[in-house]
Formats: C-alpha cells, sequence, structure tokens
C-alpha cells in the first residue's frame, strides 16, 4: 500500500514526533504526566466554580462529565494549534539545511498533541463509567464521526498558522488573543441553555462550539443542544462545512507557502 | 542508456531583498498602502547550464558568494529555482552540511536515528548500521553522551559517518575536510576513494585545491551566479586563480588590500 517515499517519509514524522517529545518532557514520565493532569485541573477549578458560586451546572445531567469533555476537547484545540503554529518556524535550522516534504513537521507535531488527547478521552471514559453515564452505539458512532471532521478543522488551521507565522511573526499573539476570546465564545463551560437564543444562534455557527456539543450529544446527554436544532434547516450546515472549507484552505496555503520557506524562515 | 544523473537547466536564482523588512502583521497593516516598497535584486545564479554523468566524482568551485552554496540547495530542493528546472535521477542525499539536523540536547544515539530518518533509512536498517557508524566516526565511549558535550570535530565526524553509511545514489559535500585532525581526514581520503571505486556520484564543493586535483573527474566555476567554465580540476583552477589574482589586483588598485 505504501510506496518507498511514503515509508520514508512516515519514518521522519516518526522520528521528529519522537525527539520533540523526549526533548519536551526530557524523558521523565512525570514531565508528561503533567500535560494529562493539566485539563483535570482546570477541571477541578471550573466544576467548583460553576457548582457552587453560579449554580449553572446543576440544570445539566451529569455536569461534570458534560463539563471534563468540553475541557478536554477545548485543551487539545489549543494545544495543537498553539504547538503547530510555531513548527515551522522552530525548525528552521533544519528546513534551510535539509530536504523534505515540509508537512512532515505539522503532523510530527500533531502526535503528541494526539496521544495526549487519546489519552485525556480514556479518562473521560472511565470517569463516564464512574458516573454511571453509558452512551449507545450509535452515540460512539457519531462521535467518532465527530472527531473526524475534528482532525480536518484543527489540520487545517495548524497548516494555515503555522505558514503564515513565517512571515507574520506577531502572529502568537494574535492566536493568543483569538483563543481567550474563543475560550469564552465557546459554550464549554456553561451550558447553552443559559444564553438567549439570538446570542446562542451566533455561538453555534462556529465549528468548534457544533463539535463539542455535538460529542456532548452523542456519549453524555441527548439534551446538549445541537447546532441542527439551535440553527434549524437553514444555517446548521454552515459549521459542518467549515472545518473542510478550514481544511482545503489551510493544504492550498501551506503548498503556496512552503517552496520558500527556506528562503524566509 | 542515458546516464546523466544531475541535469540543471538554465537555473536561476533571483532573491528579493527588501530595503524594509515587515516581519509582522502589524506593519504590513500599516504599510498597507504604501505602495512604493522598494527591493534589491540579488541574482545569485544566472542561467546555470550543465550536466553531471553517474559515477561522477563533480567539483565546484569559485570565491566565497558566488552561488556556490545557492546552487547545491538547488540541487537538493531546499531552494525553488527562479527560472530553469533540475532534474535528479535516482535517490540524492538532501543534506548539503554534515550534521545540520543534529540537536545539541540529545544523545549521540538519538541524533543517529532522527538523522538517519531524515537521509531516508527505516529504523531496522538504521540498527543494523549503528554500530558502524559510531566506529567510523571513533565515538564508542561516547554513544550516550549529549552532543553539546562533543567537540565540533566529533560532531563532523559523526556527521560523515553517516553520510557515508547512509549512502544515496548521489552524495552533496560541502566543505568536509575542513575539520577533523589528520587521521580522520586521512580516513575521509581511503573513504572518497572507495566511492570513487563504486562508481557513485558525489558532488563535491571544497577550497581545498590538492583535494580538488586528487577527486575530481570535472570541476565547474562559478563566478558571481555565472557559469565561467567546465573542465578538468587543473583547467578549473588555473582559471580560478586568474579570477582570485584579478580580484586581488583590482583591490590593491582600489587601496583596499
Amino acid at each position: 500500500m505504501f510506496n518507498k517515499e511514503t515509508k520514508k517519509y512516515l519514518g521522519i514524522v516518526r522520528q521528529i514526533a519522537i525527539t520533540d517529545f523526549k526533548l519536551k518532557y526530557e524523558g521523565s514520565v512525570l514531565g508528561y504526566l503533567w500535560s494529562l493532569v493539566k485539563p483535570m485541573m482546570l477541571f477541578s477549578i471550573l466544576y467548583f466554580v460553576f457548582t457552587q458560586f453560579f449554580k449553572i451546572g446543576n440544570a445539566v445531567p451529569h455536569y461534570p462529565v458534560y463539563l471534563l469533555l468540553g475541557i478536554v476537547m477545548w485543551t487539545f484545540f489549543v494545544e495543537i494549534t498553539s504547538m503547530c503554529l510555531g513548527s515551522i518556524v522552530g525548525k528552521g535550522q533544519l528546513i534551510r539545511k535539509v530536504y523534505f516534504p515540509r508537512a512532515i513537521l505539522i503532523f510530527a507535531n500533531s502526535m503528541t498533541a494526539f496521544l495526549t488527547f487519546s489519552l485525556n478521552l480514556f479518562v473521560v471514559v472511565l470517569f463516564m463509567l464512574f458516573m454511571g453515564v453509558v452512551p449507545t452505539f450509535q452515540g460512539v458512532l457519531l462521535f467518532l464521526l465527530v472527531l473526524v471532521e475534528f482532525s480536518f478543522l484543527v489540520l487545517g488551521l495548524a497548516l494555515f498558522l503555522s505558514s503564515l507565522f513565517v512571515k507574520f511573526r506577531d502572529l502568537t499573539h494574535i492566536w493568543e488573543v483569538v483563543l481567550q476570546f474563543m475560550f469564552y465564545a465557546t459554550p464549554m463551560i456553561y451550558p447553552l441553555s443559559i444564553v438567549p437564543l439570538k446570542i446562542a444562534k451566533i455561538l453555534m455557527l462556529s465549528p468548534l462550539a457544533q463539535i463539542i456539543q455535538d460529542a456532548r450529544f452523542a456519549l453524555i446527554t441527548p439534551q446538549a443542544q445541537t447546532a441542527w436544532q439551535v440553527l434549524g434547516i437553514k444555517y446548521f450546515w454552515i459549521p459542518y462545512t467549515l472545518p473542510f472549507v478550514a481544511f482545503i484552505v489551510g493544504v492550498f496555503v501551506f503548498q503556496k507557502t512552503a517552496d520558500k520557506f527556506a528562503e524566509e524562515v | 542508456m542515458d546516464n546523466t544523473v544531475v541535469n540543471i537547466q538554465n537555473v536561476s536564482k533571483t532573491f528579493k531583498i527588501p530595503h524594509e523588512r515587515y516581519s509582522t502583521l502589524k506593519q504590513h497593516a500599516l504599510n498597507l498602502f504604501n505602495k512604493n516598497r522598494t527591493y534589491t535584486e540579488l541574482n545569485a545564479l544566472k542561467n546555470v547550464n550543465f550536466e553531471i554523468k553517474k559515477g561522477e566524482f563533480f567539483g565546484i568551485i569559485g570565491r566565497n558568494g558566488c552561488g556556490k552554496s545557492t546552487l547545491l540547495k538547488i540541487i537538493a530542493k531546499i531552494y525553488s529555482t527562479t527560472t530553469g528546472k533540475v532534474t535528479v535521477d535516482g535517490q540524492i542525499s538532501p543534506f548539503i552540511e554534515l550534521g545540520v539536523g543534529f540537536n545539541p540536547e540529545l544523545t549521540a544515539r538519538d541524533n543517529v536515528y532522527l538523522n538517519g530518518a531524515l537521509l531516508g533509512l527505516s529504523k531496522k536498517e538504521i540498527d543494523e548500521k549503528f554500530d558502524d557508524i559510531i566506529k567510523f566516526a571513533e565515538l564508542e565511549d561516547f554513544v550516550d553522551q549529549r552532543l553539546k558535550n562533543f567537540s565540533s570535530g566529533m560532531q563532523v565526524r559523526l556527521g560523515f559517518s553517516l553520510a557515508i553509511k547512509a549512502y544515496s545514489d548521489i552524495l552533496l559535500l560541502d566543505e568536509v575536510l575542513a575539520v577533523g585532525d589528520a587521521n580522520f581526514q586521512k580516513k575521509c581520503i581511503n573513504v572518497f576513494k572507495e566511492l570513487k571505486r563504486q562508481k557513485k556520484t558525489i558532488i563535491f564543493v571544497s577550497h581545498d585545491e590538492t583535494n580538488i586535483r586528487r577527486f575530481c573527474d570535472r570541476v565547474a566555476l562559478l563566478e558571481q551566479g555565472e557559469l565561467v567554465m567546465i573542465g578538468t580540476p587543473q583547467e578549473g583552477l588555473k582559471k580560478y586563480n586568474e579570477i582570485l589574482a584579478a580580484a586581488q589586483k583590482w583591490l590593491k588598485a582600489h587601496g583596499e588590500a
């Protein structure tokens, strides 16, 4: 199935991923554990705030798992986009001196984030079992489809941001602000039901909001409002289309600029 | 059978060097309406044409800044051409410098695996060649030391050893013999002889006249981005020295030597 070239490039993806992992965590298991613990800590704080002070959480069935799943998906989104953003510039030394398809760096950098995400999802599953939340078979299937859509979104953004960062070195700050905005604009910590419908309609146009709500709908509770419920037949296709648009634009921009990375980085 | 392995056709490379460099979105936004951004065009290579045959030991010589490295980078596909094209038949080593992918924070072992992958080796192939690579580089006692504790000579030895053992059909070597002690240089020279015997194609960039004379079958002489001549090492070096002498003379005449 794979020809020699593809095999060779997969080998490079693997070695770069392993190397970066080693460098980041200095080969210590505890170092890596931190990135698993991070979403759990964020979860504890938000859970405390939203059940004790704001008391919003109580309206949603299985609010803890509901919240945790949202946080895990959000953390993955933040991690993979921020990590990939600098992946071309960070390997400038290599790019200037060695030839390989530049997209390799994006895939290698995504691998750690995907690994962390899967382990975190495993924790979510344990949590679900503990709370007695059992999804249906169709629910799991739907969730897997949502993950495919999610992958298109994050990889598209990763390709787009990393190639733009070569030219615009203030993109890190801009992206940080965008993320901060999205943290509040995504119905992740609060249930969508507390937002006025008019605003909810706008929020659900974001594919990230749609993905998180669909995942909750599929795995946790049919009460989680999904994009098609909020937006109706007329607009519900927008958030579902955007990830694929992002992917196509990302690939296009990356290919257009990749030739010049060695000169500009 | 046509035995051309590298075919360089009408290759030109122009770098656009903006007088003001904008590197942020803010600067770009502020200068959106500023239409008269000016560039200096640097013609690093001007319409270069030549072919390298299979099994040749091909030298590229010229003064600093004549376009040698740019040409090597274009052959290795690191740079794109502005006009013209390069066709390569066979596996070419993607490196133009030894040990560029080395990471100082990693051990020699990890670096060999990382660089081996970049050179196109599978994990299994590296497993098989690992001891050979370390032995040739004479680093048996330092395998699990971090590279940042290595001397520059040791790093080059490791890089060269990898490049030789991970052999591609076409090897690009840029100033490899400049570092390393006499013993190691002798070993490299033996390897070169061996490679020549095996009829491998090597593109060799160097300032070292002795080694160019000793190994190269043909040389290309570049001057200010133009191909001056292709010929035997004797002819090439003779012309090269003439150019050097002329440059000296010019400098002297202008009182800067």
